[in-house]
Order: structure tokens, then C-alpha cells, then sequence
């Protein structure tokens, strides 16, 4: 286990071009030994090439990596003791599932009784040790996978375990125990965990950290609970959270955000002057519909007025979409509660401390 | 329906009609001469009732050629196999003029192979060839390259090696190309080295191409005889002279067809039977490669 970092750290893989068009902008990084991240972002943001860069498959155009201080920004990989399972499950058909399971640590010139030991020991823990001399070629795609991870995994010393979207190819009932069992693992053997995902739930679910990213940038990173309650920007509110975070353009007025004829309290004010533009942003699950209309919400709440548009169900709970004036709002809301017909008038309770201003799309500081 | 199968008969008759005249036919009509006493005195089409056979396994000069192919086809196959697939990893990865290289690399297959022997037999020339005179700077007597059994032997399987390797080299790179990289991937972060990688990732994986390869040129070399006619003509005395050039001389210079028909008749099974078994050893070696190491 070790601690890694990455100073300055950028990534072009075409030398020369405009540095706004970097797959990896300039990045400072500090990943803690012995913690699970989760790297989440859209596609093409840069997650597989910062992962490739700690790997080492990839040499930073610009900038350092150490791993515990120690720079290995130009050792290649097969020196930096370091795990990866990639996207699709990746196996060397030739040897038997014990083989693969031993290989990189036969790699380290490990003795014969140890390699069997600890070869027994996550082969058990993934559930695959009935199997150990079965060549693994024969196995289904989903056993496979589960090899490269037992790969990733059996070296004990190992610096970091990289994960790049490994649960893709898995069918989706299959994803849930292999999840758990990723988890377990993790837990047991606690080593560096950097988890590249485009799943939010699986990254919340997995990760004690998640790291947003976006066109190259590290946009923010904190705890589940940070990103859910308060993103650092209007992109981490939309792509963290289903349905994302709502957001109302307004413009600032005596510290509330008039929208339309409503007046929304925020938690609090923008240090930006009267009349400038602000917006409000707050979650659907925080939103609660009004039955009737009739209810004037207590002080601690905004009531907006708007028209129930659609209903989309999801199962336990169902998304209801709120035209309030041209702008749309969503609101979940838990299964049992009960929702007015479609196309029928709505009053929407706001609670003030969940409204977060948001200034060119950036969470405002709180200034007075 | 019966307009259709005029038209079948119609559009097959000229390519079987060609498969018949130059396989068929000659197939035939060698199996009948093979049983008969024709040569240059007599060319009749009598029946001699297996005498030729008789003669062919007293014969220990046809027994030689064919140990004498084993050695050379073997030898160079295997030859061309390493040095082929070494070539075919060095260009493997980036190199710089890497389609260059490629094209030159083709050079000696497509030369004629009388040309290319005539080169080469003035290369090993005992007192003007350049390879005598090398080997005379570096202190080293001249070799009788092509009037001496041994020499000769490493003469010619120069030549052939000179020949073919390009084909093995392209065969593998191909190969080499078609691979995915995530296993080279995996294997670098597992922290396999260079060889350990060629060992258990590179060469497992191109176990099917091995085989395809070493099939080809194995067939192809188990035909030898061109290289022979010109470089040493079999000899000194008859010490390289392989089935398709004693056939040659039985045959076509001494003009005795019956004997040599079953002579060829003989050669022809005997490479069908060699080659199946070799072919099938090394599938089930290489597949064992493959599933179970």
C-alpha cells in the first residue's frame, strides 16, 4: 500500500497542441494509502488516462508521480507493483485459473508454498477455488473478470489496485454480488483502491472518496455526502445524483433568487451584488409537493407554484417533472406518497437550507 | 430442373475437365506405368507385376534421398521458424522504415529459385567465392563448400534458409499483429519481464499461427529439389541428393519411366503419411500449449 501522488501532472498525446485541448489537464493529486476513491466522470474525461498514468502504461507528457515519495514518473510498469483490472476481463488462456492466479506473483520470484498459500486464499475468497486447474479459458465471461481481479488482488505488498470500469461486461444480476464481493475484498485486504467508474451509484456505493471529473479537469472531490449536498458546481450537481440536481435561473434580490413571481430563500447569500444573476440549485429528493395547494408552508420553506408535466416511475420511487414558469423541476418522491394527476396545478415546498446558490455556475461562498 | 443441371455440367466441365488433364490423369496414368516396365530401350506399357517395387526397396540410393530431405527439410524449417519469428518480434513494435524493411525482407522469395541458387553457388565458390574469401581474412582455411558432404549440407540449407525465412517472419508478424494488446497489458502490470512475457503470453498465443506456418513450409520444403539441381546436383557423389532430384535423374535423364513412376509413386505416400502425422503432433503439442500449458 502506498500513498500516491501526482504533481503537476498533464497529459497530451499530441505534442504541441493548445493545452485547453489536453486529455489530462495540469493536476495535483494526493491519493491516501489504504483508501477506496472512485473516478467518475463522462466518458472521455480523462479517467482511464489518469488510471494509465498511475499504471504506468502511460508516461505523462508533463509532471511527477511518486508513490510514497518516491518518483516513479518513469518506471515502467512492470516495476511499479501495481494491480489493474481492466474493462473487459483480460486472462492468459494458456494457463489454468491457479496459473493466472499465481502468475504475478511467480513474477516476483515469490517461493512455491507461498505462492500456494495466498493463491488459496483469494481464489476462496472469490469463490473460485473449486475450480483452481480448470484451464481458464473455459470460464464464462464473468469468472473471468473475476480472475483478473484474484490477479490484482493476490499480491499483498501491492502498491495501489486500479479498476477501470470492471464490472461493464457483467450482467447486471451478476453485478450486484460481484460488487459486494469487490467491497469485501477490499475491506479484508484494504489495499489503495482507485475505482474508475461512469456508474454513480456503483462509485457511491463502493467509494470512502469520489473524484468528479470532467473534460480533463478534476472538478471536485469529497465524501458521497459532500458531492450529494453540496457540489462545488452547477456540472457536479447534474452529473452527481438521479435525477440531477434541479436548477432555477433567477437573478438575487434582497439575498433570495427571484424567479418569476417567486422569491426563493436560499440557505444562504451570495456575495454578489443586487440583481445579478444567481442561480438556485437544489435536489429533486428535497422538493416535496404540496397536497392541494392549500397548506402554506411554514418559514422554513419556499412555496413555488407550478404544472405537473410528466410522471416518470422508477420503481420505488417516481420523478415527477414541474414546468414553474419555462424552466423544469424534478421531484422525487418515495412510492407511497401520493401524486395529483398530470396536468393539474402543483404548490412545491422548498426547503430553505437545500437551496444552494449557485454564481456562473459555481457554488457561491457564503459572504454577508 | 434439367435445364439447370446442363448448366451445372456446363459451367463445371471446363475447370474439371482441367483438374483431369494436368492431376487426375497424370495420377493415373503413373499408378500404370508405375506397375510397368517402360524405359528408354522399351517404351511399352507392359505389366511387370511390382518388379519396380521390388527393385525401388533394394534401391538404397532412393532410401538416402529420403533421409537426406528429413535432415534438410527439418533442419531449415526449424531454422527458418527461430529466425523468422525473432525477425518478426524485432519489427513487431514501432521501428523506424518498418514497411521498408518489410518489402526488402520479401526480396528472396520472390527471386527465381535457379537464379537464386547460380547466385549463391558463386558465393560458395571454393577459391572465388566471397564467402571463402571472409572466412580466409579471419584466419580460417577455405572450405570445399560444395565437394564436401557436411559443407555441402550447410550450404544448401543456407540457401534454402536465405530463401524462406522472409515467408516465416511474415507469416509470424502477421500473427504478432492480430494479437490484442491486453494481455501484454496485464502481463506488464502482473510485472512479467521480457522473457517470462514471450514465454507464457506471446508464444502461447501465436501457437496457431506456429503451427499454420511450420505446415506451409514444411510441405513446401518437403519438395526440394531445385536448390539441389544447381547448387550441388546432388552431390559430392549422391551425399544431397533428395527424392525430387533422384526422381529427376531416374526419370527424365535416365529415362526410366516405369521405376521412376513408382518411385514417385512411393514418395508421394510416404509425404501424405509424414506429413499428416507431423501436422497432427503439432497441433495436439501446440494445442496443449494453448489450453493447458
Amino acid at each position: 500500500m502506498a500513498t500516491l501522488t501526482l504533481e503537476n501532472v498533464a497529459q497530451t498525446y499530441n505534442p504541441g497542441e493548445d493545452p485547453d485541448r489536453w486529455a489530462l489537464k495540469p493536476l495535483e493529486l494526493t491519493l491516501e494509502s489504504g483508501r477506496t476513491y472512485a473516478l467518475v466522470g463522462p466518458s472521455g474525461c480523462g479517467k482511464t488516462t489518469l488510471l494509465n498514468i498511475l499504471s504506468g502504461l502511460v508516461t505523462p507528457s508533463h509532471g511527477r508521480v511518486t508513490f510514497d515519495g518516491v518518483d516513479v514518473t518513469s518506471t515502467p510498469t512492470r516495476l511499479r507493483n501495481i494491480a489493474q483490472v481492466f474493462q473487459f476481463p483480460v486472462i492468459y488462456r494458456s494457463m489454468t485459473v491457479r496459473d493466472n492466479l499465481a502468475f504475478p506473483l511467480e513474477c516476483r520470484g515469490w517461493p512455491r508454498s507461498r505462492i500456494e498459500e495466498r493463491v488459496r486464499a483469494v481464489a476462496e475468497a472469490l469463490g473460485l477455488a473449486d475450480g483452481l486447474d480448470v484451464p481458464a479459458s473455459r470460464l464464462s465471461a464473468d469468472e473471468k473478470q473475476l480472475i483478473s481481479l484474484g490477479r490484482g488482488l493476490v499480491r499483498d505488498d501491492v502498491a495501489a489496485v486500479l479498476m477501470d470500469e470492471p464490472l461493464t461486461v457483467i450482467d447486471p444480476q451478476l453485478k450486484l454480488s460481484l460488487r459486494r464481493k469487490i467491497r469485501q475484498l477490499s475491506d479484508e485486504f484494504a489495499p489503495t483502491v482507485i475505482y474508475v467508474t461512469h456508474d454513480q451509484y456503483e462509485a457511491m456505493t463502493f467509494a470512502q472518496e469520489l473524484l468528479v471529473m470532467s473534460e480533463g479537469r478534476l472538478i471536485q472531490r469529497g465524501t458521497p455526502e459532500q458531492l450529494f449536498e453540496s457540489p462545488s458546481s452547477t456540472f457536479v450537481g447534474w452529473f452527481v445524483g438521479s435525477p440531477s440536481m434541479n436548477f432555477l435561473r433567477g437573478t438575487l434580490e434582497r439575498g433570495a433568487a427571484r424567479v418569476g413571481e417567486h422569491l426563493i430563500d436560499l440557505a444562504w447569500s451570495p456575495p454578489v451584488p443586487h440583481g445579478s444573476e444567481v442561480t438556485v440549485g437544489i435536489r429533486p429528493e428535497y422538493i416535496r409537493i404540496v397536497d392541494g395547494g392549500s397548506h402554506p408552508g411554514d418559514a422554513s420553506e419556499t412555496s413555488v407554484h407550478g404544472r405537473l408535466v410528466a410522471v416518470q416511475d422508477h420503481g420505488e420511487s417516481r420523478v415527477c417533472e414541474i414546468q414553474v414558469r419555462e424552466q423544469q423541476v424534478a421531484v422525487k418522491v418515495r412510492r407511497e406518497v401520493h401524486v395529483p394527476k398530470v396536468g393539474s396545478f402543483v404548490d412545491l415546498g422548498l426547503p430553505r437550507s437545500k437551496c444552494l446558490p449557485y454564481v456562473e455556475g459555481r457554488l457561491a461562498t457564503c459572504g454577508d | 430442373m434439367t435445364a439447370l443441371r446442363r448448366y451445372k455440367v456446363l459451367f463445371l466441365a471446363p475447370g474439371l475437365l482441367t483438374l483431369f488433364l494436368i492431376i487426375i490423369f497424370p495420377l493415373l496414368f503413373t499408378v500404370r506405368v508405375a506397375f510397368s516396365s517402360w524405359n528408354v530401350a522399351s517404351p511399352q506399357m507392359d505389366w511387370n507385376a511390382g518388379a519396380n517395387f521390388v527393385r525401388m526397396v533394394h534401391d538404397g540410393r532412393f532410401w538416402s534421398s529420403v533421409l537426406h530431405l528429413v535432415v534438410l527439410a527439418g533442419g531449415t524449417v526449424l531454422v527458418e521458424y527461430v529466425i523468422g519469428f525473432a525477425l518478426a518480434l524485432a519489427v513487431w513494435r514501432e521501428v523506424r522504415g518498418r514497411r521498408l524493411l518489410r518489402v526488402l525482407f520479401l526480396v528472396p522469395m520472390m527471386t527465381t529459385p535457379v537464379v537464386m541458387a547460380a547466385v549463391w553457388q558463386m558465393m560458395f565458390h571454393e577459391s572465388l567465392g566471397p564467402v571463402n574469401d571472409l572466412l580466409g581474412r579471419i584466419g580460417i582455411a577455405p572450405v570445399p563448400w560444395l565437394t564436401s558432404p557436411g559443407p555441402a549440407y550447410v550450404a544448401l540449407m543456407t540457401v534454402e534458409i536465405w530463401q524462406w525465412t522472409p515467408f516465416m517472419m511474415l507469416l509470424m508478424l502477421a500473427g504478432l499483429l492480430s494479437l490484442p494488446r491486453e494481455p501484454f497489458m496485464a502481463a506488464a502490470i502482473d510485472g512479467a519481464g521480457p522473457l517470462r512475457t514471450f514465454r507464457r503470453v506471446t508464444f502461447p498465443l501465436l501457437a496457431p499461427v506456429s503451427v499454420t506456418a511450420l505446415i506451409i513450409r514444411l510441405i513446401e520444403a518437403s519438395k526440394m529439389s531445385d536448390t539441389v539441381y544447381v547448387l550441388t546436383s546432388g552431390g559430392p557423389g549422391s551425399a544431397t541428393e533428395t527424392p525430387g532430384y533422384y526422381l529427376y535423374i531416374r526419370g527424365l535423364k535416365e529415362q526410366q519411366t516405369g521405376y521412376a513412376g513408382s518411385l514417385s509413386l512411393t514418395y508421394l505416400v510416404l509425404m501424405i503419411v509424414a506429413l499428416t502425422i507431423i501436422s497432427a503432433l503439432l497441433v495436439r503439442a501446440f494445442r496443449s500449449q494453448e489450453e493447458l500449458r
